[in-house]
């Protein structure tokens, strides 16, 4: 038993939240938001960055690693509110493909040659279909037929289109993608807390920054709460999920409801520290808020996911008690 | 990551399940915040102790089995499992020790570890006063050098348990001089000391679980000041840490709470509102986070990590979380909630445990106190 991360994964974590840090700016987040919200070169650093075959064998040209790493990566990648198909083509649909067998384009994946969208009935839409090469839809690898029709999100970097008659109900597609999700609303949700404590630094009123008022400051203590405890949920969901464990669905469900509860507070708070400008299309907050909208009802919205564990746990489901929060594991140990 | 216990680990969870079930009382003892209940819960230290788990994780030398922290987490799993009796020894084990542990000298802890552990003295801790609670700094209460003495004097409230226990912990003002933080110092002293009076306080269950403690003159030597002269804010500190962090409240407790809280559901789903069914359901997601957080921490420390503010997070997780369920399980009973016994002569725990949930978010550093630690030393706003 040791509930740690590994230094090795700490240092890629570390690695790829530098770049992220360097080069995925709020003032890029502007110009992608006015000029066609996807770029090359920001793909093109993904890839090379070693990303897009982060969870493809070695064998096949990827970087050969888990869920664990893959989670992790991705609550980066939601701190910096990265918009690129990368997770749903690198964290989603390459160990979903590698999964079922179908290996035959995953050297395309991890060479980043290959952007893959995802369809599911628990959506209505598809996220960057008319970029992608592919599309996994009723249990395979398809191509992306006729043009599709956009749709129009709140959040101004997400590209999506109507669903048609692609989708499917995978149970492990579904798993997969909620895991990167909640782990994108959790990085999310960590980036909201810290522009909104940034702000309540700086901006003066009554004289002193307004983060010295003890009501904004347990707004902020209120938000820290919930997103530190979403995280270990976050982290034994990509466990579970990556041990092939029995309830590894209740435990995805968990860490997406504690994930998206987390963020939708931290939004709500942030805009209320943010004052006015909170409300503006200017302040940086909105990009986040905005994704924090968005994967909320993604893959599966609240309701979906508190009736999954509610089955379990009022339904029976679940052996439920102090010596029984790593049943699981011990099952499959 | 490694989520799976070892063998070694398994083997020591069948050992301790096996002791309880064969240790723990058959009918649950009386409160602990009533003589009687107290006397049978310090009897029970007793029987703890005999089996040597008075407090696993500390040294053989001092009465514990020398164990790591996921072992401390599998024996309190064990020990809610079964359903154990409230911890009398809990402001020792739990607070004093690992105080006595990090700033006592030797002598200090011969003298009060070992003890500690097997039972043999209860404690309980003096700091707030009348006009000294959140602003603890605040502290009145004298002790006045007298050779190798103190002569201390002044008034302490709130004291958990103090009217039945034997001895009590505190801070006191050693430097008449000093302002605040300065000045104090940390000392222990018999409650049965000539001059110390100790006056109950009924809590608002009914019982006098904590008291008023007047001290007129008592003579302490000073070989019971733990840590230096004027020291005594930084020691206590410390030992409020140990209360906010890993060891006061272990996630056990309120998994334990979780599953009652899932049974009574069952047994009142006909009439309960689908909000009552969501919180429910919240009750177990909460309480399996604040789980899997103590283990990570366990994992952490137990690595050479170590926790500070963050202490305060599980501080108002844990009370809020406790609060909660119980609040769910007063909804889910309905007109049944306000009886003290249920009509077929079951004591109604839930009122009982709803009461003392609601002192959660005031002991140990009220709420607002943690959030405000939170937002200074965790995300550095201004103070
Ligand atoms: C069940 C129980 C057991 C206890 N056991 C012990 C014990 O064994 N030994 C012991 O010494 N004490 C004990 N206490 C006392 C406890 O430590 C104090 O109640 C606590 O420190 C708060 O102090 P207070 O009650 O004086 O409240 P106050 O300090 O008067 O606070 C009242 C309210 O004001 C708020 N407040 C105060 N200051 C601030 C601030 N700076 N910012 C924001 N809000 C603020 C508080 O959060 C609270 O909501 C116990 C209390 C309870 C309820």
């Amino acid at each position: 038993m040791d509930f740690r991360f590994t230094e090795d994964q700490i240092t890629l974590r570390d690695s790829v939240r530098e770049y992220l840090e360097g080069t995925h700016t709020p003032e890029l987040l502007r110009k992608l938001d006015e000029h066609g919200n996807r770029d090359d070169g920001v793909w093109n650093g993904l890839v090379e960055m070693g990303l897009a075959g982060l969870l493809v064998p070695e064998d096949q040209g990827g970087l050969g690693m888990g869920l664990i790493e893959a989670t992790l990566i991705a609550v980066e990648l939601g701190r910096a509110n990265v918009s690129e198909p990368i997770v749903d083509t690198a964290f989603v649909a390459a160990p979903w493909l590698a999964a079922k067998g179908q290996t035959d384009r995953l050297g395309d994946i991890a060479g980043g040659a290959l952007k893959v969208a995802l369809a599911h009935d628990v959506n209505p839409w598809v996220a960057d279909l008319d970029q992608a090469g592919a599309v996994i839809s009723h249990g395979k690898l398809a191509d992306v037929a006729a043009s599709p029709v956009a749709l129009d999100s709140v959040d101004p970097l997400r590209r999506l289109s109507a669903r048609g008659d692609l989708g499917g109900g995978d149970p492990l597609l579904l798993d997969l993608a909620a895991l990167m999700a909640a782990a994108q609303l959790v990085g999310a949700a960590d980036r909201m807390l810290a522009l909104a404590v940034d702000y309540a630094k700086q901006r003066e009123q009554f004289g002193q920054p307004i983060g010295s008022f003890q009501a904004v400051k347990h707004h902020a203590a209120s938000v820290a709460v919930k997103v530190e405890f979403a995280k270990p949920v976050l982290w034994r969901a990509a466990y579970a999920l990556q041990n092939g464990h029995a309830r590894g669905s209740v435990h995805i469900s968990h860490a997406k409801l504690a994930a998206t509860d987390a963020a939708i507070f931290a939004a709500e708070t942030a805009i209320q520290i943010h004052g006015a400008m909170g409300y503006t299309y200017e302040v940086d907050l909105h990009f986040w808020m905005k994704r924090a909208w968005a994967l909320a009802g993604a893959w599966g919205d609240r309701a979906f996911h508190l009736k999954r564990i509610d089955d379990a746990v009022i339904g029976g489901g679940i052996d439920l008690g102090p010596d029984r929060t790593f049943a699981s594991e011990m099952i499959h140990a | 990551m490694d989520l799976n216990y070892t063998p070694e680990q398994q083997a020591f969870r069948a050992e301790v399940r096996a002791w309880m079930e064969a240790h723990v009382p058959k009918t649950p003892l009386k409160t602990l915040e009533g003589r009687e209940g107290y006397d049978q819960h310090v009897e029970w230290e007793r029987t703890l102790a005999s089996g040597n788990w008075g407090m696993v994780t500390w040294p053989e030398a001092y009465g514990g089995r020398n164990l790591d922290l996921i072992r401390w987490l599998i024996f309190e799993e064990e020990y809610y499992r079964a359903k154990a009796p409230l911890r009398a020894n809990q402001n020792g084990i739990f607070l004093l020790g690992p105080t006595i542990m990090e700033y006592g000298t030797d002598e200090q802890k011969a003298r009060f570890l070992t003890p500690m552990a097997k039972g043999e003295i209860m404690w309980a801790q003096a700091w707030s006063e009348p006009n000294a609670g959140s602003d603890m700094a605040a502290i009145r209460s004298r002790a006045v050098r007298d050779g190798d003495h103190y002569v201390i004097s002044g008034q302490k409230t709130w004291s958990s348990r103090a009217a039945f226990a034997d001895w009590c912990f505190g801070l006191f003002r050693t430097d008449q001089d000093s302002k605040r933080h300065k000045g104090l110092s940390f000392i222990l002293l018999p409650l049965d000391s000539p001059g110390v009076t100790v006056r109950p306080i009924r809590q608002l269950h009914g019982e006098t679980g904590f008291a008023e403690i007047f001290f007129d003159e008592v003579r302490v030597p000073v070989e019971n000041r733990i840590a230096g002269e004027g020291e005594g804010w930084n020691v206590a500190m410390a030992t409020a840490g140990f209360e906010r962090g890993l060891m006061l409240r272990s996630p056990a407790r309120f998994q334990a709470t979780a599953k009652r809280l899932v049974e009574l559901y069952r047994q009142h789903e006909a009439h309960a509102s689908p909000a009552a069914r969501e919180a429910v359901t919240q009750a177990w997601t909460d309480a399996e986070a604040y789980a899997l957080n103590t283990y990570m921490v366990a994992s952490t420390i137990q690595a050479g990590g170590h926790i500070g503010a963050e202490a305060s997070l599980n501080k108002i997780f844990w009370s809020e979380l406790d609060r909660s369920m119980h609040r769910t399980a007063m909804s889910l009973l309905g007109a049944a909630a306000e009886l003290r016994t249920f009509a077929d002569g079951a004591m109604n725990e839930w009122l009982e445990g709803y009461i003392f949930s609601l002192s959660g978010p005031i002991y140990a550093g009220s709420n607002e106190i943690q959030r405000n630690i939170i937002a200074e030393r965790l995300l550095g706003l201004p103070r």
